[in-house]
């Protein structure tokens, strides 16, 4: 019975029923109160108005990423981009730390472009190298961050050396690791698997399609739950406790790193946030926030999870935080 | 179920997304600068959804066990996913849209410097039209100290929803608004204070008032702020179609 209804269910009758979902969906924001509080509390009201804030931000650049990994997936020739990269591994992670000059994409949207890579053949530790490059080492972050700070304390170059250099020490550290495969998780680990071997659709028109139900099926559920948590976070931890601590090169340091840890915010526009921090905030704080925020955040992490183990993400979520805090009191008391 | 998760959650943000642009309400929660972009995205993820419904075949049932490992696992991950989309369906399409609210003031540094113009940008606006400056115009001018001398003649007309002053909240609130740079998870909260005592029996928290009003020294013996407007009346008035200040 159940094999007769999959033979039976054609494109004709699942693209009714797509329609008719998304009939029903609009159908659902029509009928609903277009304004209002709904009843809630305030506190209930900020945190769903703070975790949609962060699903219609993100949502455009994870979109963007995805198309992005269909193209590199699909369209291109096999081995069009890896052919062209360096043979030697430290060149060649150089040059991927580079990448995002030519997609820049922002954080949420690299996650799924780096699958893409990954599936594609990139090693894991290139894909690394990629992943936390390329929020800091594109035209746009960099221009941003040259108009709210121009060469002000040595926070542009901090930004962009710190970047490369952090980056590149996280994708050595792990290409010296003996198996890994075992840093992804099995489910990743069986999607490219697949995406090597055998049970690809024909068509690139198809593949395309089965490519962007995979890669929304991994991507938005961590990003909505990503969300709900960095709701929830900002609702229930206070910001001025945080800048408090402004004034002590040690402390200012560690309180934007928790900042950028909780905000969450996209790389493409930090610089113009943490730029009225400055009166604040030591300059080597300002920096380890621009460095450790595009790496590592909240809902980062909630998507990285879709593809690493939770001890890796614990290990570069150290690595990073701990070099991001050693460049930032670098700062404090050089500069 | 799973393989159609990513597919409606797409829709469901597509269809808010697309929503709030038709309503002129998604200002409340990304800057402008990102309206044009993500609707673009919007519907050219729409048209992918489409095509996946159209063309992606319906996985075999030894496909989805292998790829949920195992009949129980499979059982999770579905009522997983059912509750993420049910979540997100509340959310994003039944709740009604809102802004930012009092509470989160609370949580946030008010007039921080964060939020204010920058010393040498509030120094830029002195001698320029009053008439025309903003809640944020003000409240820089307030907290770059510009004094009691330089503010004696001024008249504020501004906009914004009542908070209240954490150190006299019976006779002194801040008409206030939000400082949004990217999207409302980095909103600052800034604000001008206002003396006038016995306001909570006419304004709720979170109304919205417009008020024209002289400044004057704080007749509060204890709250925190030199410099408050004086209004003789405030007016009540509708949230405005972009409540945050970019």
């Amino acid at each position: 019975m159940s094999q007769t209804l999959t033979v039976r269910r054609g494109p004709a009758l699942r693209l009714t029923l797509g329609l008719t979902i998304l009939a029903a969906l609009i159908l659902t924001r029509i009928v609903s109160p277009p304004t209002g509080e709904a009843g809630m509390a305030d506190a209930a009201r900020d945190f769903v108005t703070l975790s949609i804030s962060v699903v219609i931000e993100s949502l455009p650049f994870v979109f963007l990423g995805i198309m992005l990994s269909i193209v590199v997936q699909t369209w291109l020739p096999e081995g069009y981009l890896l052919r062209r990269l360096p043979r030697n591994p430290v060149a060649r992670r150089v040059v991927l730390s580079l990448l995002g000059m030519l997609l820049p994409v922002c954080e949420c949207g690299n996650v799924p472009l780096a699958r893409g890579l990954m599936a594609r053949g990139l090693t894991v530790a290139e894909s690394m190298t990629f992943l936390f490059a390329a929020p800091i080492l594109n035209p746009v972050t960099i221009m941003t961050t040259y108009q709210a700070f121009g060469w002000d304390d040595g926070i542009l170059v901090s930004r962009i050396l710190g970047g490369f250099l952090i980056a590149n020490l996280v994708g050595w550290i792990y290409s010296r690791h003996p198996r890994p495969e075992s840093l992804l998780t099995p489910r990743f680990q069986d999607t490219c698997a697949l995406g090597d071997h055998h049970g690809q659709p024909t068509g690139k028109m198809r593949r395309s399609a089965v490519l962007f139900t995979q890669e929304t099926s991994a991507m938005l559920p961590a990003l909505f739950v990503g969300a709900g948590i960095a709701g929830l976070i900002q609702v229930g931890v206070s910001r001025e406790v945080l800048v408090a601590m402004g004034g002590n090169p040690v402390w200012s340091v560690l309180a934007l790193m928790v900042l950028a840890f909780v905000i969450a915010i996209c790389s493409n526009v930090d610089a113009f946030f943490i730029l009225s921090f400055g009166g604040t905030f030591m300059p080597g704080a300002i920096v380890a926030f621009l460095v450790f925020g595009p790496m590592i955040d909240v809902k980062m992490l909630a998507l990285l999870r879709t593809t690493f183990t939770a001890k890796t993400l614990l290990q570069v979520t150290l690595v990073i935080g701990l070099c991001s805090a050693a460049l930032g009191l670098a700062v404090n008391f050089l500069v | 179920m799973n393989q159609w998760q990513g597919v409606l959650l797409s829709l469901v943000g597509i269809i808010s997304t697309v929503w709030l642009g038709i309503t002129g309400q998604l200002g409340l929660y990304i800057h402008p600068r990102y309206f044009v972009f993500t609707i673009i995205m919007a519907v050219i993820a729409a048209v992918l959804v489409v095509v996946a419904f159209a063309v992606v075949p319906r996985p075999s049932d030894e496909e989805a066990i292998l790829d949920t490992g195992g009949r129980r696992g499979r059982w999770l991950w579905s009522a997983g996913s059912v509750l993420i989309i049910v979540a997100a369906v509340v959310t994003l399409l039944v709740l009604p849209p809102s802004t930012l609210t009092s509470a989160t003031v609370k949580q946030r540094d008010l007039n921080g410097s964060a939020s204010t113009l920058t010393q040498a940008e509030a120094s830029g606006l002195i001698g320029g039209d009053y008439a025309a400056f903003t809640v944020r115009d003000w409240s820089s001018l307030l907290r770059q100290g510009a004094g009691e001398d330089f503010f004696a003649d001024k008249t504020a007309t501004v906009t914004g929803f009542v908070t209240p002053d954490k150190s006299d909240p019976e006779n002194v609130f801040f008409v206030a608004r939000f400082f949004v740079s990217c999207c409302a998870v980095d909103a600052q909260p800034i604000g001008i204070p206002v003396y006038y005592p016995g306001w909570q029996d006419e304004f709720k928290t979170d109304s919205w008032v417009t008020i024209s009003s002289g400044f004057k020294m704080n007749p509060s013996a204890i709250s925190d702020e030199q410099i408050v407007l004086v209004p003789d009346a405030i007016t009540p008035t509708e949230r405005p179609a972009e409540p945050y200040v970019y």
